[in-house]
């Protein structure tokens, strides 16, 4: 793992790069730690999915229909 | 007109149709309703007052002319001001927009002002609809009219408040992670998601393309009826919209609910972290339910966390792609908590999108699976009453999910009414849920339990005490 993400300042500074987005010094620590409460709750978007399990993209108009 | 609360939809299309209502005396009603409570709710970021005059105007001179278009002729509506209006500014309550004056009606608009309906003025909402109350925009954010100190719920803000006070007795809203239900459940009153598809979205300011949907708030369950059979249809011009048979609403409010087989999540309570005063209420309300013959069966939703997983990842993730290009080169002009929560879309990486996507199919056929037992569904839409506006958690990342957007990410139509009132005085609300394109099933049941209760006549004390 290079060592910049070993850092979760480190690795929130390069997501905050890669967005192109700028957070003053007064609210960086806000922000850093939304970005890691969220990335906690998406940790359940990691657990393994099947092959077939395709995208929603959009809800299926049939399914459910009485 | 008297002071009172504007009457519902359904009365007020009654005493049109006997000549016992004037169309200008009831758009006269709105507009000083809306001048004398306005100031103390903010639910209006622009009354139309003198084109709402001439619209009353014009209607009432085409009833009179035996030209009636139906039970919404001549009654005043308001637009969360996300929505299309031509010729009327759409800020969606932001500095962005503070100049963008719209030069078609959305889809949803022309087909309320094709039902002879009087637009009164357009409505605060939460910037974009999203973000949260907020001090530092070009409109203060609207007040609950049951305690002015508290919040009125969001993003659809001043459509709760509009129309608890009884200024208009329909306001538009837009429901993407839960903005028509929670407004609705805050304000007490009823707020209907359709389902996905159902109602166009075109000319609607989006947040969100595969979860925004538009929707009705109204006083009572045969409003959303009679509203919903002006709104839904197909749209071709909207990509999102389906095109499947609209039935008729108001018809099936008559077939009671004896027999139906309704699917009471109580657990979910327990994952959404619900108080004990609105699951108290809930079970109450599950009991009404099976004195009027329905058959009350438990039923477990998946986890909550994993509806929250889905609907974050892909509501921050398409917003940030809309706001990208402004949230980098003019952020300034965000408040502060719309910028905030707007740029976490941005640290989102494509893999989490589409594996959000990939759960939200799981997530949606799993609920389709209960409707196989069940034909609706009864749960928690808020965990308790109104929180204090000032203390509403204005953070970059909610620390509480909320509970409505489940049925954003399945795409089922859901509508949060009132089911009774916390020991503060504020409402407390449930939410009915039924199968893809059924709110059918869901009307007939709100509406069947709305006849069983007295608070539908109780309106806030400011609403009682006006002009």
């Amino acid at each position: 793992m290079p060592p910049m993400l070993d850092d979760p300042n480190g690795e929130f500074a390069a997501v905050v790069r890669r967005a192109g987005v700028t957070i003053p010094d007064d609210r960086w620590e806000a922000m850093r730690e939304a970005y890691h409460s969220m990335q906690a709750l998406l940790k359940v978007l990691d657990d393994p999915l099947a092959y077939e399990d395709e995208p929603a993209v959009l809800p299926r108009y049939d399914l459910g229909v009485k | 007109m008297s002071s009172a609360p504007l009457p519902t939809l359904a009365e007020a299309g009654r005493r049109i149709a006997a000549g016992d209502l004037s169309p200008v005396a009831l758009t006269e009603a709105a507009l000083a309703r809306a001048a004398a409570l306005n100031p103390k709710l903010d639910a209006f970021i622009e009354i139309t007052a003198d084109r709402a005059r001439a619209a009353a105007k014009r209607a009432e001179r085409e009833i009179a002319g035996g030209r009636r278009l139906g039970p919404l002729h001549g009654i005043p509506y308001g637009l969360k001001d996300i929505y299309d209006a031509a010729g009327l500014r759409t800020t969606a309550h932001s500095r962005l927009l503070l100049d963008n004056v719209a030069a078609a009606d959305a889809e949803t608009t022309a087909r309320l002002e094709a039902a002879g309906m009087i637009l009164v003025g357009k409505l605060a909402t939460h910037e974009f609809a999203t973000g949260g109350p907020a001090f530092d925009l070009p409109f203060p954010p609207a007040r609950n009219p049951w305690n002015t100190a508290h919040f009125t719920g969001g993003s659809s803000s001043g459509s709760g408040a509009a129309v608890a006070a009884g200024i208009v007795s329909l306001a538009m809203g837009s429901d993407t992670g839960g903005s028509i239900r929670l407004p609705a459940a805050y304000c007490g009153t009823v707020g209907l998601k359709p389902t996905y598809g159902r109602v166009s979205r075109r000319g609607v300011a989006p947040l969100c393309y595969s979860l925004d949907t538009t929707g009705p708030l109204t006083w009572t369950v045969e409003d959303a009826a009679l509203a919903l059979q002006a709104l839904a249809g197909h749209d071709s011009l909207d990509p999102g919209s389906a095109d499947v048979p609209v039935p008729d609403y108001r018809a099936a409010l008559r077939d009671g609910i004896k027999g139906l087989r309704v699917g009471y999540a109580s657990r979910f309570n327990q994952d959404g972290e619900v108080g004990p005063e609105q699951t108290a209420a809930l079970d109450q309300t599950a009991q009404a339910l099976a004195k009027l013959g329905a058959e009350v069966i438990e039923i477990a939703l998946p986890s909550n966390t994993q509806f929250q997983a889905c609907a974050r990842a892909i509501s921050h993730s398409e917003s940030f792609a809309i706001h990208a290009q402004d949230l980098r080169t003019r952020p300034e002009l965000y408040a502060r908590v719309t910028r905030e929560r707007l740029m976490l879309g941005g640290f989102l990486t494509a893999t989490q999108y589409v594996q959000a996507q990939r759960l939200r199919r799981i997530l949606t056929r799993k609920v389709d699976a209960l409707f196989e037992t069940v034909d609706v569904l009864l749960t928690a839409v808020i965990p308790g009453p109104a929180p204090v506006l000032e203390e509403t958690d204005d953070g970059p990342w909610r620390r509480q999910q909320p509970l409505a957007s489940v049925f954003n990410v399945t795409g089922h139509p859901a509508m949060a009414q009132p089911c009774g009132f916390a020991a503060n005085g504020l409402p407390l609300s449930a939410q009915f849920v039924g199968r893809a394109f059924d709110e059918a099933t869901v009307l007939r049941v709100g509406h069947a339990y709305e006849q069983t209760v007295v608070w539908v006549n109780k309106r806030p004390a400011l609403a009682r005490q006006s002009q």
